[in-house]
């Protein structure tokens, strides 16, 4: 994409010594890919215990928290955020520490 | 023994006699009988490998050293009320700071129980058909679980 202005520009390479160097910049840009936290069902972790940490951790309010906690009990997992990477890695090492079974993935 | 919410926020169990401290006692120890520790089965369940390399490096032992930091707590928390109530009767106190360093050491415990057996859902369970180390297990995680639920419950609102 980018292309150093100098080798474009006829003055500028009067200008330039036989041993100046060109330098030639490319930038890539690709989307960031969002990802997802997710909390997995185990038969150890209260409910209400669960609702807790997600209120803890996220934010959410009882009621939302408590929904996220169902699923997590009736399907067995539960997408609780969806973000940024480096977010989303903070908030999986805060659900662990609290002893969540939770795990990180691409969002598809 | 007795449990029982404190109204300073907190609960008190009433410790009878002896057996009552070692099956306390034994909390800290269910928590560390599982062969690979919590740390690492959580970490496991990274798999991403543009994540778990780093997960594995970094997070883990952070997660190794603050579970191992509250056993540790509740462990001399413990032994101090051993020591005072002279291996008989006496109260032992959780108070609502030192909440969730208990609520962190009994579901350890139960974790590390559940790893070994399968247990599984408790109300699905029939204690009375399992084999006599298994259903030891069985009660004491379920004894672990009732303290939780009064942490739940009276403490951790």
């Amino acid at each position: 994409m980018g292309g150093c202005s100098a080798a474009r520009n006829p003055r500028s390479m009067i200008l330039m010594a036989d041993t100046d160097t060109l330098t030639r910049t490319r930038t890539a840009t690709a989307l960031d890919v969002p990802w997802n936290v997710v909390v997995h069902d185990d038969p150890v972790n209260l409910m209400g215990y669960v609702t807790w940490v997600l209120m803890k951790i996220f934010g959410y309010d009882e009621k939302k928290a408590a929904i996220l906690m169902l699923q997590v009990h009736r399907l067995g997992r539960s997408i609780v955020w969806t973000g940024q990477r480096e977010k989303a890695e903070f908030y999986v090492q805060q659900l662990q520490a609290h002893q969540l079974k939770t795990s990180l993935e691409k969002s598809a | 023994m007795k449990i029982m919410p404190t109204l300073e926020g907190g609960l008190r169990i009433e410790v009878e006699d002896a057996g009552d401290w070692q099956l306390i006692k034994g909390i800290t120890h269910d928590a560390v009988s599982c062969e690979e520790n919590l740390a690492n089965r959580l970490g496991n369940l990274i798999k991403d490998p543009a994540v778990a390399p780093d997960w594995r490096e970094f997070i883990v032992p952070d997660l190794a050293e603050g579970f191992s930091a509250d056993l540790l707590y509740v462990a001399s928390l413990i032994a101090a009320a051993r020591v005072e109530a002279d291996g008989g009767p006496g109260p032992l106190w959780i108070t609502r700071d030192d909440a969730f360093h208990w609520y962190s050491t009994l579901n350890q415990a139960r974790l590390a129980l559940e790893e070994r057996f399968h247990f599984g859902p408790g109300e699905a369970i029939d204690p009375t058909a399992l084999p006599p180390a298994v259903r030891s297990a069985f009660l004491r995680s379920q004894f672990y679980c009732a303290i939780q639920s009064l942490l739940l419950e009276y403490v951790m609102r």
